[in-house]
């Protein structure tokens, strides 16, 4: 089922006023400045507005949100660049709980992740040299990189259990045999390491029947393609505000826009923004379809959109001269988030591989 | 009337695909199949038999309004209309007539201009090429100079064209000349059609590296040309003329090209085996032709997505621009690399020339021809507005640069 229109037009409209009254560059210094990493209070504004049920089916208060629907937000998400876990928690780990979860699990967590009382993390990615494995009740190995793990109060796990076989767990984030390390990202969000010694652990397991196999990689692709709709509203932004800048900034006596070797340039970032936005719709409608194109298409876009992107950013700060690397800058922030992103839920190099593979084999 | 809904222009377009492959499987001759397939040159019988045959399917002017003999095609069946015919390997629909001089004809000429020249376009009766350039206009259209004066009830033309695609075969060409001299350089243009026949043209073939000569010289001297064959008003030429361009620039093949040849690259990485290994299996290889993939990806859906603008009226003017810049760019770059993949076949003149002396065979026996379309090609970037041209445009339309 596909969200509509009118409904996303008033996600996007919300979204974009918030940001526009309560989340502008300037105010945005405060929330890097905070020890969370994000804006408590935008968070619960979020939650007030829907943002966080935004997945969540009808019948529990939500949205019942298509991909579409998410990269509305996410769009505002990256031109804005907000700094709440909307990603790792509403969209992603929120996504993976539907999935998976038991309805006991469903019921327990879903309320507190629409009113943003529960922040949840998926943490994917394994320690080199100490994967994660359930042995039926108890979770041994480590994570990297959770994004937002650094203030997660219940974790999403991936692991294998003793067979060998792919497993989704609970984790409470304190609870006993867990140790978190909590940092910070380049581009101020929060992150966190973990190690699990022991912990409690608790089975997701679906009365769908669908595996967890497979549930980890729908969320990994949902995951995908929402960075690639954050990564379009950033490159929007660049391209409008580089392309203002070319505009009024002088030397030589004359704007520097009305050089053609820097109009050419700028429309190349023009076409990427284009192919950006082409890809990203395309991946968002894959999300649904068999799944052999839908691994070559998410697969693609992510990997697309990862290298469009940091180009056109690369073109933004080269343009804006010394400007451009300043911290006074936003294009400097868009040029760390973006970053940052690139390392998020498979690389570049990851998502190509698996692209070429799925084309090749046609 | 208001347009149909996306939804329902998606699945005409659709249809029209497999009208379109059910066409080239049934209809087509084996002849006119097997030497497009071998990118063989085409003669002029060739092409006028393919036109011809275009026109008997309802297809050679679809995209005119209902009218005047078309169908009235979206923008989205007739880029699905050329992309189908170049993903199939078909030779290409060639505009002069039927995209560039019918659609000025019909929107800007006489009743008596639309009934004496729409007909004959259609089933290509006669046979039409574009005096746009000039050796001092290329680009910079507006700084042509070839006069035309008006004597009595016909003008005198003077001047020469360049590039002229065709010209050798052509009964008309439709010609930019300069009727004011004293005015800015756009509003001095006018449009005027001139008979091939006339005295004082002279066709001049321009040999070009793949060893034919496609393109022309067009040398014009006091040729007289009957004032009725003015199109629209005098110094109005301008105007037609960036008419013309806008279908001109609609031009959904370069799509289908690309996709063709990536396709006939990939073919030849899973046959051609070195060292054991077939090339698509190289990790170097594998990772451009991953590349080539990606590009296409983007280039494809970028393409529809602008097309579906277009269509829906929310284009920004840029989208024509981009298909035109990254399609050709990627149909040169796979291009290129099939012809190095080609190895020995790739570089020898003319395969067919071994083949009859009973030489054995270099390579596929498509080699040959693959080389042709290469050279030919190399000129994608370059006629129907040079890419550079195109970021001028999208600079100065999109980005108010």
């Amino acid at each position: 089922m596909s969200t509509d229109l009118e409904t996303i037009g008033m996600l996007r409209d919300s979204a974009a006023r918030y940001a526009d009254d309560n989340y502008g560059f300037h105010q945005r210094w405060s929330v890097l400045a905070r020890p969370e990493g994000y804006s408590p209070q935008a968070w619960s504004d979020f939650a007030e507005f829907g943002f966080l049920a935004l997945r969540l089916p009808e019948d529990d208060g939500g949205l019942d949100g298509d991909a579409v629907a998410v990269g509305a937000i996410m769009e505002i998400v990256g031109a804005r660049l907000l700094m709440e876990p909307v990603l790792a928690s509403a969209v992603v780990a929120t996504g993976l709980l539907l999935k998976l979860g038991t309805s006991s699990q469903k019921a327990a967590l879903l309320p507190r992740l629409a009113d943003g009382s529960l922040i949840l993390a998926f943490a994917d990615e394994d320690e080199a040299g100490n994967a994660c494995v359930f042995d039926g009740s108890r979770l041994i190995g480590g994570k990297l990189g959770v994004l937002h793990g650094d203030v997660a109060g219940e974790l999403l796990v991936s692991a294998r259990d003793t067979a060998g076989a792919s497993v989704v767990l609970r984790v409470g984030a304190d609870a006993a045999g867990v140790s978190r390390r909590g940092y910070r990202l380049v581009d101020g969000r929060g992150a966190a390491s973990f190690s699990f010694d022991g912990a409690l652990a608790e089975l997701l397991q679906p009365e769908s029947g669908l595996s967890a196999a497979a549930a980890l990689a729908e969320t990994r692709d949902e995951a995908a393609v929402a960075l690639c709709a954050e990564s379009l509203g950033i490159v929007r932004k660049l391209v409008e505000i580089t392309t203002d800048y070319l505009k009024v900034r002088k030397q030589f006596g004359r704007t520097i826009g009305s050089n053609q070797a820097l109009q050419h340039r700028m429309v190349d970032c023009l076409l990427l923004q284009e192919e950006i936005r082409a890809l990203t719709a395309a991946a968002q409608q894959a999300l649904a379809g068999p799944a052999a194109e839908r691994t070559r298409i998410v697969s693609g876009a992510r990997a697309y959109v990862v290298h469009a992107a940091r180009k056109v950013c690369n073109e933004a700060v080269q343009m804006h001269g010394g400007l451009g690397v300043t911290d006074e800058l936003d294009v400097s922030h868009y040029f760390r988030r973006l970053m940052v992103n690139a390392a998020l839920f498979g690389n570049r190099d990851a998502h190509f591989t698996r692209f070429t593979d799925a084309a090749l084999a046609r | 009337m208001s347009p149909a809904p996306l939804s329902e222009l998606r699945a005409r377009a659709d249809s029209l695909r497999q009208a379109v492959r059910d066409f080239h499987a049934t209809v087509m001759p084996a002849d006119l199949r097997d030497k497009s397939h071998r990118h063989q040159v085409l003669s002029k019988d060739d092409y006028v038999r393919w036109m011809r045959l275009l026109d008997q399917q309802g297809w050679s002017v679809a995209h005119w309004p209902a009218e005047y003999g078309g169908k009235g095609w979206s923008p989205l069946e007739r880029f699905a209309f050329e992309d189908e015919l170049a993903r199939l390997g078909c030779p290409w629909v060639i505009p002069f007539g039927v995209k560039y001089v019918g659609p000025v004809i019909y929107a800007f000429g006489s009743d008596a201009q639309k009934q004496r020249f729409l007909p004959g376009i259609k089933t290509t009766e006669e046979f039409w090429a574009q005096g746009y350039s000039e050796p001092g206009a290329g680009s910079d259209l507006a700084g042509l100079r070839t006069t035309a004066l008006r004597d009595g009830d016909h003008y005198v033309v003077n001047g020469q064209k360049v590039w002229t695609t065709y010209a050798q075969w052509a009964d008309w060409l439709f010609c930019l000349v300069r009727t004011d001299k004293d005015d800015k350089p756009q509003s001095g243009i006018s449009f005027l059609l001139i008979d091939m026949n006339s005295p004082g043209v002279k066709v001049v073939p321009i040999r070009t590296m793949d060893g034919y000569a496609h393109v022309n010289e067009v040398w014009l001297e006091d040729v007289k040309v009957p004032a009725e064959n003015l199109i629209g008003e005098e110094g109005k030429g301008w105007t037609y003329a960036k008419f013309l361009l806008k279908n001109e620039r609609t031009a959904g093949a370069i799509v289908g090209w690309a996709w063709h040849v990536l396709d006939r690259l990939k073919r030849h990485a899973r046959e051609t085996v070195v060292n054991g290994l077939p090339l698509i299996e190289q990790p170097l290889l594998r990772n451009r032709l991953g590349e080539f993939e990606l590009r296409f990806l983007a280039l494809e859906l970028a393409a529809y997505q602008a097309v579906e603008a277009m269509c829906d009226g929310s284009e920004n003017g840029s989208e024509a621009s981009l298909i035109k810049i990254r399609g050709t760019e990627l149909y040169q770059e796979v291009m290129e690399t099939l012809v190095e993949a080609l190895g020995a076949a790739g570089v020898a003149c003319d395969v067919e020339a071994l083949h009859s002396a009973g030489l054995p065979p270099l390579g596929p026996d498509d080699a040959g021809g693959i080389l042709k379309d290469h050279f030919y090609n190399r000129a994608a970037t370059i006629f129907g507005g040079s890419s550079e041209i195109q970021r001028n445009i999208v600079a100065k339309v999109v980005l108010g640069l």
